[in-house]
């Protein structure tokens, strides 16, 4: 049980950092990957936690829709704000 | 253990090393273009061997189809994401590394 | 049997901590979004290899989600979100 033991301490570890940078970063595009990288740690961590159908909502809404409407919202603000600056 | 064990253990170990493989391109190579290159090939044959491997070893028929019907839908998704980027990074000028450019 | 693949689903998340910590320090926007599908493959390998150390077959559906969900992050990317500006260095 000791392997099973340093993946969830591994795994532990990289949520707290990934989470972390995610708020500390002062770059927009930045903290949006490092989200959907924490939200695919998270499914991860359901799934050790025997968790599956939580894990499976996390999959989907965590790591994948909400991951590209940010990065849409991300590409508008930057268009609208390039807009401003040109008129 | 039985020949189909080890076939599977066999399987997992080379998908390991694949996956290894992509992670070490992913971080030396000096342009976007072989960066995808390394991801996208050598991943998806990592995963390949895996999901191979451990379908051997399955309980029940269905689970083993289960895993293999993962494989072309992962190798269809990431042929298409990797052909948007390669194009929109070719869109925005950047240029391919050449020998004697600086990494 | 279960213990290989929980090592080598070890080695896999050891694998994506190397690289989340590499990309989110790397030089360029493309880089991380190369490395969110670094994370999408590898996460794929990762929760089947737990659906057979003992997770059940529940996590090959996990798997199968987020396959499909991964690539669509890497298009929003690619079609919407990557502009110019950040390029130069590149």
């Amino acid at each position: 049980m000791t392997l099973g033991l340093a993946f969830d301490l591994l795994l532990a570890c990289a949520l707290l950092w990934s989470a972390w940078r995610t708020l500390s970063t002062p770059r927009l595009d930045r903290a949006i990957i490092l989200f959907i990288a924490f939200g695919l740690l998270m499914t991860i961590a359901w799934i050790r936690l025997s968790a599956p159908d939580i894990a499976l909502a996390e999959a989907a809404i965590g790591a994948g829709l909400t991951g590209a409407l940010l990065l849409d919202a991300y590409g508008a603000l930057r268009q609208r704000k390039r807009r401003r600056k040109a008129s | 253990m039985s020949a189909i064990d080890w076939l599977s253990a066999l399987l997992l170990v080379v998908g390991a090393a694949f996956f290894f493989a992509g992670t070490l391109g992913l971080l030396r190579f000096p342009d976007v273009y072989s960066r995808l290159h390394a991801l996208a090939k050598a991943d998806n044959l990592g995963l390949g061997c895996v999901l191979l491997g451990l379908a051997l070893r399955a309980d029940s028929l269905a689970v083993a189809m289960k895993l293999l019907l993962i494989w072309p839908l992962v190798l269809t998704a990431s042929a298409g994401v990797g052909f948007a980027i390669a194009r929109r990074a070719q869109t925005l000028g950047i240029r391919p590394w050449r020998q004697g450019d600086a990494p | 049997m279960t213990t290989l693949a929980l090592a080598i689903a070890l080695f896999l998340l050891a694998n994506l901590v190397v690289a989340l910590v590499a990309a989110a320090r790397g030089p360029t926007s493309a880089d991380r979004m190369l490395m969110a599908l670094l994370f999408g493959t590898t996460g794929t390998g990762i929760l089947a290899l737990l659906a057979a150390a003992g997770a059940g077959a529940a996590a090959v559906d996990v798997a199968l989600v987020l396959a499909l969900l991964a690539a669509i992050g890497g298009i929003a990317f690619a079609k919407r979100a990557w502009r110019a500006r950040h390029h130069v260095s590149d």
